[in-house]
């Protein structure tokens, strides 16, 4: 039901992350850092104390929306790394409410909603690109990363910017934040809207109709086709439902972020989280339960990477080259298979034309 | 108008052809031969690093090879990740992206730099200085290299393999060749004129080292390799078209009148647009190796 | 034509062997693809290898020529033992072999697709030896081909002749042809021809083939293979059809099953002046038509790849037709989507079973209600019921007897292709479908299994069910069938009553492929 076949996956992503960690030391070692104390001060920075795991969510909370939008596309057979895009305007919709008075609750759902739509409408020309003319949604959505990272900049400088700072848009209304979780951390209620909408797609992809045919065509589009299921209506749901949640991946974070509340040109705390996403999915192995722990995770990565900036003087993006290497592993499909298979056989072997 | 302006806008899309040119031209012989490289943009990043390192190390030429040798690295990792192990190439190359992304921006701290790291003029390459303005002799080296790889593919027995690897690898396999080793080196090669181009940038055009310094050039290279439907020569075309709008883009910048009227942030989403556009029109009469993207298993 | 009285010319050492051959597939494990198989080919003969699609012949001769590891036994080469790890190994001990999918590259010309096998420098372009070379062996085995063609360009016949002057390029002395005239049949003369002074001159040919015909014809020596088993070796001279067919499709008393007449005159299926193309783009339907009356069984008996496949495939709306039309109850159909045909009561017991009939990753329910999902009260609104879904599937495991430890954990990958197909019966016949396109219905299924689906489909019947049955086995298309369609080449070449129809006509009917005379 979703979770079969769990304890592979499990021990597949464990073993790239121990691989990963592995290489993230050597690095460390190769540069002259001490691989234990960085590991120790990265650990502790991420789950020390409240103040760190506070941190940590708040790291995940847009983490786990951005990664859903591409578990979905995987789920359908599809690779959908929009996200990125998705979220600056997703980001934007929500502060442009704030540009009119409204009423404190009007203004909160209308900034959800706008963020929502702004991600979906983005995500349109991708489908339709796809479903009329076969574009594969790899370009198609990095071109569109693109367009709309210098959108966002144009917008932040000019149309969206607050009039007294010109560094920053306008801040989200005071009505339309979202508050803190946690006095004196970055953790908003925002963590229980992520929370939500992973469970929400959860039961969308198990437990209805369309989540069903989406998981059949990812699975086998033959097969797929032969029980009545329609691809082009596949490609619409898959990826609307991927800028939905990327698009309020920007909102929650906007809404959520203290002390300032608004979007910085450059755009330095939204940059990546549509790729970090990726990773947090591939990590999560693309299950919305998998995810949120993989979110966590990562944000407590994120957030302990700074203390081990501070205390092991190991630059955070350390954290990153992690990240890419578990994700290079879990590319190997049959990961555990290859590792007993390489203790039996030694590397020369390697270098031929072999059978499965 | 003059004459000059136009020729320094020419020139400066010479300038930012190279390295689209040269990444296509690479991902032409990958895809050619059956595999879908996504982490050519970190293929470009990890180059203008090390390229960068090695410039400062040993002068340009050296930093240039160090470049090429980075790519070449890491593309026979992503070849036998891909081949021997199965390796689902999409997610594959994401990792290469993500690795290189974190792996640069380490790199430059560790240098004490946040950011933003100038190679010195010293390390920089020098331009052949010439009556008509000074051209980079790795200019010569993107138009060459194009038609290179056409012979290569088109008019030797070796590019008869290649194509055929990634055409029907079953025939292929049925002819006596190595499946796997093919696809690996093929891809490599063109991981390592990647390398090149980001050596290019950082030694060369550029002439800096930042995280960002890749700027979505490699998937514009995915494109343009589309656009070529794996024709070198025609990959050469479309590097200098999206060369001319990468260049055009900064030029709007520097220029105040034409600011009034279109902001430099439209000009600059310019080449992305122009992309989407072209594969979108494309796609449909361009063809691929039918074998493109699928590991190859012989039962 | 080769006289069969001429004793073979030439050596008649064994110059190819193979001894006790087996040969197993992952993901089947129900029965051994070949099963200690003995063959031998003499040096100067031309030796046929006979059976039905499915007994194993492009499997043996792919171990016999490299491509396939075997999973035991033994190939001798001269009298010495070898191990045959690639094709390229096949190729250094001098056995060539022409496949029946062509190992051509489809954009290259037939010299560039010669030139990618040579043996010389990777930086050299051979293009005008290579030419030179074509033209020559052209002219001496009398198989024209222009070797400056682009290989998408030429028809399936020139392709072959291609596919063949590419193998003897490399001067094998064994030469294995798997199918050859299944695309060339004017120019089968030539080939056998050609075949003939590659023999006198002292090759060894093996020749795969379903035709009885062309075996007794071509060869001097026939070994007959069924489900992977060796049925014996015959000479040409000493043995005929009848003795050749039954060897193929063996002797069996026929089953008859208790039916009542067709009861209705109304027509539940009508396809007229079908034609559509085949996955490589040749035709496969060339003008099909005929109708089924409800509560009819019309049973379609061939060697497959005659286009049954397709058929089924336009039926389901899976392949598009290009012409002709299909007409359900009295309603066109024609080229609708699946999911039209399906809800016009049309099921779909595929071929493919692991491929399409189920999705494989999926659980036992999901698959169970892959079609019925989409329904109340299998999903309330847009919400699927869980517990009705169960409780169905429940139900269909235990009425169609099929083992399944759990229903919502593992995946249904695991299961053995027989339960599947009994899980896939179920799912397609528990409604008591109006009609019921079965392709291959009882393949790998055991006896008792194959009991039950004939009893199903009497039963679905006998309510007024009409069934489109595609069937390699003669037993089940005789048993089952109120009338009988050979297929061969696209078209319809026979239509047999069910009752009257003799068992050997048809039997000699699909192995010729020709129309009765």
């Amino acid at each position: 039901m979703g979770l079969r076949g769990s304890t592979d996956e499990l021990k597949k992503t464990i073993i790239a992350g121990i691989i990963g960690f592995a290489a993230g030391a050597l690095i460390i070692i190769l540069y002259g850092y001490d691989p234990i104390s960085a590991y120790q001060a990265l650990f502790n920075g991420a789950f020390g104390d409240l103040y760190s795991f506070s941190e940590s969510l708040a790291n995940a909370t847009p983490l786990i929306l951005t990664a859903l939008t591409f578990a979905i596309g995987f789920r359908g057979g599809m690779f959908n790394i929009g996200a990125e895009g998705q979220v600056y305007l997703g980001a934007l919709a929500a502060v442009t409410v704030s540009f009119f008075h409204l009423p404190s609750g009007v203004a909160f759902a209308l900034s959800l909603v706008f963020a929502v739509l702004a991600g979906a409408i983005w995500s349109l020309p991708v489908a339709i690109l796809k479903a009329a003319r076969g574009v594969h949604e790899v370009i198609s959505t990095i071109m569109l990363n693109w367009i709309a990272h210098f959108l966002s900049f144009y917008l932040i400088a000019t149309i969206l910017v607050d009039p007294l700072r010109a560094e920053k848009t306008l801040s989200v209304a005071e009505s339309v934040r979202l508050p803190l979780l946690v006095p004196g951390t970055s953790l908003s209620y925002g963590i229980f809207v992520s929370l939500l909408a992973a469970i929400i797609v959860y039961l969308f992809l198990w437990r209805t109709v369309i989540g069903f045919d989406i998981r059949a065509m990812g699975h086998n589009a033959l097969a797929a086709t032969y029980a009545g299921i329609e691809k082009w209506k596949i490609i619409l749901f898959v990826f609307i439902t991927g800028g939905l949640t990327a698009g309020l991946a920007g909102a929650v974070h906007v809404m959520g972020r203290p002390p300032t509340y608004a979007v910085y040109s450059g755009m330095p705390s939204i940059i990546g989280l549509g790729f970090e996403g990726l990773a947090v999915a591939m990590i999560g192995r693309n299950h919305p339960i998998g995810i949120i722990f993989a979110a966590i995770f990562f944000g407590g990565l994120l957030a302990g990477g700074r203390m081990m900036q501070l205390f092991a003087q190991v630059p955070l993006e350390m954290v990153r080259v992690v990240e890419g290497i578990v994700v290079l592993f879990l590319a190997v499909p049959e990961l555990i298979r290859l590792f007993s298979f390489l203790r039996k056989i030694g590397p020369v072997v390697f270098f031929r034309s072999k059978r499965a | 108008m003059n004459l000059g302006y136009l020729w320094g806008i020419f020139l400066g899309s010479l300038y930012a052809m190279v390295p689209i040119t040269l990444t296509g031209t690479g991902e032409v012989i990958g895809e050619s031969s059956g595999l879908f490289n996504i982490g050519l943009e970190g293929i470009i990043l990890l180059g203008a690093m090390t390229g960068a390192l090695g410039a400062e190390a040993g002068g340009p030429i050296v930093g240039l090879l160090v470049g090429l040798g980075a790519g070449l690295a890491i593309g026979l990792i992503f070849g036998l990740v891909c081949t021997y192990f199965r390796g689902v190439q999409l997610i594959a190359g994401v990792g290469i992206n993500l690795f290189a992304a974190g792996l640069v921006t380490f790199w430059l701290i560790h240098l004490g730099v946040p950011g933003h790291h100038a190679v010195p003029e010293a390390s920089r390459m020098v331009a052949i200085s010439t009556p008509l303005g000074d051209f980079s002799p790795m200019i010569i080296v993107a138009l060459v290299l194009p038609v290179l790889t056409y012979i290569l593919l088109f008019r030797t027995k070796l590019g008869l393999k290649i194509r055929a690897v990634g055409e029907n690898p079953q025939a292929a396999d049925v002819a006596g060749i190595n499946i796997h080793l093919l696809r690996c080196l093929s891809t490599a090669a063109g991981a390592s004129l990647a390398g090149l181009a980001g050596a290019y940038i950082s030694i060369d055009w550029i002439g800096s080292v930042t995280k960002e310094i890749s700027a979505g050039r490699g998937f514009i290279a995915l494109a343009t390799v589309v656009f070529s439907g794996l024709n070198p020569l025609l990959a050469l075309l479309g590097g200098f078209i999206f060369g001319f709008f990468d260049n055009l883009a900064v030029w709007v910048s520097t220029m105040p009148a034409v600011q009034r009227v279109i902001p430099w942030q439209f000009v600059a989403m310019a080449p992305y647009i122009v992309t989407l556009l072209v594969v979108a029109g494309v796609i449909g009469r361009v063809r691929f190796p039918a074998a493109m993207g699928i590991p190859y298993e012989r039962e | 034509m080769k006289e069969k009285d001429d004793p073979v010319e030439g050596k008649s050492d064994i110059i190819l062997e193979g001894k006790g051959i087996c040969k197993g597939f992952p993901g089947v494990w129900e029965h051994l693809i070949l099963d200690h198989v003995d063959i031998d080919v003499k040096a100067g003969e031309i030796h046929t290898l006979l059976g039905e699609n499915g007994a194993g012949k492009t499997v043996i001769a792919n171990c016999l020529s490299g491509f396939y590891l075997l999973s035991e036994g033994q190939i001798y080469v001269k009298g010495k033992p070898v191990t045959l790890k690639s094709p390229r190994d096949g190729i250094r001990n001098g056995i060539g072999m022409v496949h029946q999918e062509l190992a051509l590259v489809k954009p290259f010309t037939v010299a560039e697709n010669i030139a990618l096998g040579l043996h010389s420098s990777d930086l050299t372009f051979p293009l005008p030896e290579v030419e030179a070379r074509v033209r020559e062996l052209s002219e001496k085995y009398r198989l024209y081909i222009d070797p400056l063609a682009r290989v998408e360009d030429l028809s399936a016949g020139e392709q072959q002749r291609a596919e063949i002057i590419k193998v003897l390029y490399h001067d094998p002395e064994i030469l294995i042809l798997d199918e050859p005239t299944s695309l060339i049949s004017a120019d089968a003369e030539h080939l056998f021809d050609a075949l003939n002074s590659l023999a006198e001159m002292g090759y060894g040919i093996l020749f795969i083939t379903h035709k009885i015909e062309e075996a007794l014809e071509a060869g001097d020596r026939v070994t007959v293979l069924r489900l992977g088993k060796s049925m014996g070796t015959r000479e040409t001279a000493k043995t005929d059809k009848t003795e050749l067919v039954k060897l193929m499709f063996g002797e069996h008393t026929p089953v008859h099953l208790e039916r009542k007449p067709v009861k209705s005159d109304r027509i539940a299926l009508e396809v007229k002046d079908l034609e559509a193309l085949a996955a490589d783009e040749e035709p496969a339907l060339q003008g099909v038509s005929f109708t089924i009356r409800e509560g009819e069984i019309l049973g379609f008996a061939g060697i497959s790849g005659n286009g049954q496949s397709e058929l089924a495939e336009v039926i389901t709306g899976l392949r598009k037709a290009t012409k002709g039309q299909v007409i359900i109850h009295g309603k066109d159909y024609t080229n609708r989507s699946p999911g039209a045909i399906i809800r016009a009561g049309v099921s779909h017991i595929p071929e493919k079973r692991r491929e399409m009939g189920v999705i494989e990753p999926m659980t036992v329910a999901e698959n169970v209600v892959l079609k019925d999902i989409r329904v109340s009260p299998f999903s309330k609104g847009p919400f699927l019921n869980m517990s009705h879904i169960t409780g169905h599937t429940q139900e269909i495991v235990s009425r169609f007897g099929a083992l399944v430890s759990d229903l919502w954990k593992s995946q249904t990958r695991i299961l053995s292709g027989g339960n599947i197909q009994r899980l896939i019966l179920g799912r397609e016949t528990w409604r008591m479908p109006k009609f019921i396109v079965a392709v291959y219905p009882s393949q790998g299924l055991d006896a008792k299994a194959v009991n039950h689906t004939w009893e199903l489909f009497m039963r679905l019947r006998e309510a007024g069910s009409s069934i489109l049955l595609v069937s390699e086995d003669l037993d089940e298309i005789m048993a089952l069938s109120d009338r009988i369609a050979v297929m061969s080449r696209g078209k319809i070449v026979g239509m047999f009553d069910g009752a009257a129809a003799k068992r050997e006509e048809i039997g000699l009917m699909i192995a010729t492929g020709a129309p009765r005379t």
